[in-house]
């Protein structure tokens, strides 16, 4: 028997439970005498709530209870990251985007409840407003900050490098507001006890969500649990100290009662934030030979007056390419919307493509080939600071992934290659992303049995946490991952930062090791030479179970250690009808380096579902806003399009895998948003090499191409 | 007041599982999936859109075929429950085997970890229990086909696929399945000899008949009576617009309306012939509108959805009337005993209306077969694959003898307010030489023919040069003998 410990391909233990339909999701939970809660969301984009007659839904069958500005308990005011852009609903009657919660119906059923929500008929006094991202590009306003950090970044001049250019390029991109669109739209079950709240939640941070319900119902934390039992995706969609969240929970302590509130998918695209379209502008300074002399990237962003969210597509443009001089600027458009927020793959996941476009005009103006333009502006320090990077294998990725797609047979000319009736294109990018880390927590306990107990407050999304653990136990204690059984997501258990920014492995896994660890030396001391002593050891203490603690958090300061990024060398091939030029995405190569790779099964459909992420962001997705009305117009999955299994062609997904201690004590990296970056640009330049038509705009638009 | 000529209705009934229900006190809105997830205690069939888009609620919906069982994937937010008068519903939840052990589909989810956040995995595993049941192979293709309707936002779909080619040699449990399929076919055939079935509440009906005469009679009697066949569309009048239909009188029992005839020059098409069975058929003998059929919303779509039903409910842009206006296809309209038969263009008069008299629904559809001489192309062009609305569908029928060309019947949905003719590009056609400058001026002409409209799919402009170079493309491939029947048909290398 193996123990399936780091490095195994050990199959998704929550499989058979999700393929029997008996995981269970919020909207699953048993009721218990539960009421259902309806928000009513605002119909305008900005003004005032002039009434609110709630008299034919109050007398509406099943009805309980209606909540609105004018009756709802107040809030305390929410600061908790990335949950201050969502204000606590029913606090005032101002109207700040199309969507707000206006009211909340509480009724018996959830049919009820909805039928009543439609009776709630509520009055506005409308302001002029401002949705409209293109009409707002010249009140563009600097941005300085992100996460308390410096968000532009320059070095050297790029003026007179650009002044100076033997080669100059300068491309735009526009990308599009995009939405989530998790499987599982989110639900939250709240109920009020002995003076204390149990919430569960389709929530990436019960921590989070606990800080923000303390925070704004004036509770100790103390007195509030929340859980995330399984979660139908998240992809950041899933945050904390939303709106609905709130109100379950302010529902749930005026009535006394359970509350469940479970939003439709249509709600889904005003109750949580989304990916905010951007306008991009990069310009390449470069000699003859290909050697970069500048860089810019000039970002503009939609934001909100709620909030304060920038899409930082620039932040991880300076440690691309080796270049004497660099200038990334952020800007942002405030518009009357609900405030964007992270979606999976943000920033870099947003910005690198504009770069990587531009890289490949370059290579076109010089008649190079992109990938040997890349080659030559190879970044062996970090550029900017001269840091040291960490544990960077690039140079293979690039190699093998040249390797596997058979790069070198491409013909540099485009439009040049073809089957049959179809132009062929051929394109290649960069992806780069940050490595993330915050503090986590994890206990574990081993019985008498050498059954082996793991815990800790993290979520698994679906991206293989609950399999991942196990083995990270199994390889510090050598007993097999079929003899433990998990706890996550709980703010019971040990606590951990949110699930987001590709920061869960490294931060949660090292936590555990470190639990594991610690358990293993307690065993030792009690006399265990291994898995057959732990019996003895438990007995020699006469105890049943022994549990250890981990923790794990970042150095102090970043900085002075080694530059930290997960790369990546993505290829892929499109193929075109030049008379009706929708592009189709025939296979994808990608090779990447994460560090090492603790699942390579668990890696591996990380890195695939992040390229379909990306052929999504290329070809299909976008949220479009009506700005007559302010308001997203498609707030289904019809009218949103995500890829179906016929718009993904053949992925191949490998590793150049090696360990980066300074990256975590596991030696991994963050990969969950690896396989997002880089692909968008990757299809949008072999678009060009099918069509000889520059990419402008994601989604790419056919008409453009024709 | 007369006697209605029908009896009283008798309750709705059905198989969940093997449990035999029966409901007659139910809002005759109800859908499957409410009932399963709120009434049954069924919560592993899940609800993610509520439209039909995502396919999370996919059930399999087993009816009795010959001799054996047969079962689709369907949608169950969409599907009402009085639809399932006489047939049975599985779950996820009824594949293990009474042991627990899993079902080889579910064996095969497992091994090839082709579940990560779990939501949309029940309706994957429904979706493959519906095409692994279906008793034949399928390759690639054939698996990608049947999982069209089912989304998944986390695998990038390739370990699902990857499951599917391995489901039919994964050692599981099926033989319960097969056990209970005697006895539930026994059960469905005596319920199916019920002749009329129904819900209500609140003065709200759903009327199920079993034969046309009482379909025609019912509707005389409720002239404002909405028809019900697949349910795809007016399913979402309920799920998303919460709208309340007084009475629903459901064509989907009425055996006779769910044949296809196959008479020496066309195919009779009855209103409760599925989609699915009628893109076999037609697809049989034009391929081009099979291959359309088959990007034609998804399998679940297609399974509940029927021809008629896409024909009478007027959309500008549903995918089978370009086709069957190119082929001057006919529809017969029934009102009590009194039928009528019109062209399937004279159907469509303006945006949201349509020739049809209250109390008067389409009984069936005609297509003609494919005569010699005639050339029949058909394209379907929409930034997604499958499940996505057409920016522009375009169809073209033509009769070329000694290089002329005889007779044109141009139609194109997404082009205007209804699916419609282009009069003019087919005037420049006829009875000129089959060539390229006989195409080019025919496109100059469409231009005339057309003012689409700009919306989130596509643009005015686009709309005009892609239904153009449709033609073009349908003469190109004329000339060179044959190309990619499919626009989009970019398979991998």
């Amino acid at each position: 028997m193996t123990t399936g410990g780091i490095g195994m391909a050990v199959a998704r233990r929550d499989g058979p439970a999700k393929v029997t339909g008996a995981a269970r999701y919020v909207a699953d939970t048993p009721l218990r005498g539960a009421l259902h809660a309806v928000v009513v969301p605002a119909t305008r984009p900005k003004g005032r709530i002039a009434a609110i007659d709630t008299a034919a839904a109050a007398a509406a069958p099943g009805v309980v209870h209606i909540l609105t500005h004018a009756n709802a308990p107040r809030l305390g005011r929410v600061s908790v990251v990335l949950a201050e852009d969502s204000l606590p609903p029913l606090q005032d009657d101002r109207v700040r985007y199309e969507g707000q919660p206006v009211a909340l119906v509480v009724a018996e059923s959830a049919g009820q409840a909805a039928e009543a929500a439609r009776l709630v008929r509520v009055s506005y006094h409308e302001e002029p407003f401002a949705t409209d991202f293109d009409a707002g590009l010249d009140r563009a306003e600097p941005v300085a900050t992100f996460f308390g950090q410096p968000l532009d970044t320059a070095w050297g001049d790029f003026d007179a490098a650009w002044a100076a250019a033997e080669v100059r390029v300068e491309t735009s991109l526009a990308t599009s507001d995009r939405h989530h669109n998790p499987i599982e739209p989110m639900g939250v079950f709240a109920s009020w006890a002995d003076g204390a709240l149990l919430v569960e939640a389709s929530t990436q941070g019960v921590s989070e969500l606990r800080e923000a319900l303390a925070q704004a119902l004036g509770l100790d934390e103390a007195r509030i649990r929340v859980r995330s039992p399984f979660l139908g995706g998240g992809f950041g969609a899933k945050g904390w100290g939303l709106p609905h969240q709130l109100l379950a929970a302010m529902a749930t302590r005026v009535l006394g009662r359970p509350v469940r509130l479970v939003l439709s998918r249509a709600q889904s695209y005003t109750e949580h934030g989304y990916q905010p379209a951007t306008r991009q502008t990069v310009r390449l300074a470069a000699r003859a030979d290909g050697t970069l002399t500048g860089l810019a990237h000039d970002v503009v962003a939609a934001g909100a007056f709620v909030g304060d969210y920038i899409e930082a597509a620039g932040w991880d443009t300076a440690p691309l390419y080796a270049t004497p001089s660099l200038r990334v600027r952020h800007r942002r458009v405030r518009l009357d919307r609900l405030s964007p927020s992270a979606m999976r793959s943000p920033f870099g996941g947003v910005g690198i493509p504009a770069v990587e476009i531009a890289m490949d005009a370059l290579a076109h103006a010089l008649d190079m080939d992109p990938l040997a333009l890349r080659l030559r502006n190879y970044a062996e320090v970090e550029p900017g600071t001269g840091r040291p990077f960490s544990a960077r294998r690039l140079r293979e990725c690039y190699e093998e992934g040249a390797r596997r797609f058979g790069w070198a047979d491409r013909p540099r000319a485009p439009r040049s290659l073809r089957d049959g009736g179809l132009l062929v294109g051929q394109g290649m990018a960069t992806a780069i992303l940050r490595a993330f880390r915050f503090p986590a927590a994890a206990r574990v306990a081993i019985d008498r049995n050498g059954h082996v107990h793991v815990e800790t407050g993290s979520h698994d999304v679906g991206q293989g946490l609950s399999t991942i653990l196990p083995q990270i136990v199994a390889d510090a204690l050598g007993v097999p991952v079929d003899r433990m059984s998990l706890g996550i997501g709980d703010t019971a258990l040990p606590r951990t930062t949110f699930t987001g920014g590709s920061s869960t492995t490294m931060s949660v896994g090292s936590a555990v090791q470190a639990a594991a660890r610690a358990l293993r030396e307690k065993l030792a001391d009690a006399g265990a030479n291994g898995p057959e002593g732990y019996a003895g050891a438990l007995g020699a203490l006469s105890v049943d179970r022994l549990a250890a603690d981990g923790a794990y958090a970042p150095e102090g300061d970043e900085a002075a250690g080694p530059a930290l990024f997960s790369y990546g060398a993505v290829f892929a091939e499109v193929a075109v009808d030049p008379d009706l030029p929708v592009p189709r995405v025939r296979r994808v190569v990608g090779v990447y380096d994460a560090g090492r790779i603790l699942n390579p099964v668990t890696a591996r459909s990380q890195m695939t579902g992040g390229i379909v992420w990306g052929i999504g962001q290329a070809l299909l997705e976008r949220s479009e806003t009506d700005s007559r009305l302010g308001r997203f117009l498609s707030k289904n999955l019809s009218g949103y399009l995500v890829p179906v299994n016929a718009d993904v062609g053949e992925i191949d997904v490998a590793f150049i895998e090696g360990d980066d201690p300074h990256a975590s004590p596991l030696g991994a990296r963050g990969i969950g948003e690896l396989g997002g970056i880089g692909i968008a640009a990757a299809i949008a330049n072999a678009v060009f090499h099918a069509t000889g038509v520059r990419v402008r705009e994601f989604p790419i638009r056919p008409e453009h191409l024709l | 007041m007369p006697e209605s000529p029908v009896p009283a209705p008798a309750p709705v009934r059905f198989l969940l599982g093997s449990a035999p229900v029966a409901l007659a006190d139910a809002d005759p809105t109800l859908t499957l999936l409410e009932y399963l997830r709120e009434t049954a205690g069924r919560k592993g069939t899940k609800e993610g859109c509520a439209e039909g888009d995502c396919g999370a609620c996919t059930v399999a919906v087993g009816e009795p075929d010959g001799d054996r069982m047969r079962w689709r994937a369907m949608n169950a937010c969409i599907l009402f429950v009085g639809a399932l008068h006489g047939r049975q519903v599985l779950t996820v939840e009824d594949l293990p085997a009474p042991d627990g052990s899993l079902h080889p589909v579910q064996q095969a989810m497992v091994e090839n970890h082709a579940s990560q956040c779990g939501f949309c995995t029940p309706g994957f595993v429904m979706s493959l229990f519906a095409l692994y049941r279906q008793g034949r192979r399928v390759g690639r293709r054939g698996i990608g086909d049947a999982l069209a309707g089912n989304l998944c936002r986390c695998t990038g779909y390739g370990p699902i696929l990857a499951a599917a080619e391995a489901m039919w040699e994964t050692p599981g449990r099926d033989d319960h399945i097969a056990r209970q399929a005697e006895a539930a076919r026994t059960a469905l055939e005596e319920m199916a000899a019920e002749p009329l079935v129904g819900l209500a509440r609140d003065g709200r009906r759903f009327l199920a008949p079993r034969t046309a005469d009482q379909l025609a009679a019912l509707l005389l009697e409720h002239p404002d009576a909405v028809v019900l066949s697949g349910g795809t569309d007016v399913g979402l009048w309920v799920t998303k617009q919460l709208r309340q239909l007084p009475t629903i009188v459901h064509t989907g029992r009425v055996a006779e309306l769910a044949r296809i005839e196959d008479g020496p020059d066309a195919l009779i098409i009855g209103a409760a012939v599925r989609l699915s069975e009628a893109a076999t058929a037609i697809g049989a003998l034009y391929p081009d509108f099979g291959e359309v059929f088959r990007r034609y919303g998804s399998a679940q779509v297609r399974n509940a959805g029927t021809l008629c039903g896409n024909v009478a409910n007027g959309s500008p842009i549903g995918d089978s009337p370009p086709g069957l206006i190119a082929l001057g296809a006919e529809m017969t309209l029934r009102r009590g005993d009194t039928r009528r038969r019109i062209p399937v263009e004279a159907f469509f008069i303006d945006y949201g209306k349509q020739d049809r008299q209250p109390s008067e629904f389409v009984e069936s559809i005609t297509v003609p077969k494919p005569r010699p001489g005639w050339l029949f192309r058909m394209f379907k062009l929409s930034k997604r694959f499958d499940q996505d609305i057409s920016a522009v569908c375009g169809a073209f029928h033509l009769e070329v003898a000694d290089g002329t060309v005889r007779s044109a019947r141009v139609a194109y949905g997404g082009m205007a307010a209804t699916p419609r003719r282009a009069l003019r590009a087919e005037a420049a056609l006829v009875g000129r030489p089959w060539s390229e400058p006989t195409v080019r001026a025919a496109m100059a002409a469409m231009a005339e023919d057309f003012a689409p409209i700009t919306d989130m799919r596509a643009s005015a402009w686009y709309r005009q040069e892609a239904a153009a170079n449709l033609l073009l493309k349908v003469y190109l491939d004329s000339r060179d003998g044959g190309a990619p029947s499919s626009v989009l048909d970019c398979e991998a290398a």
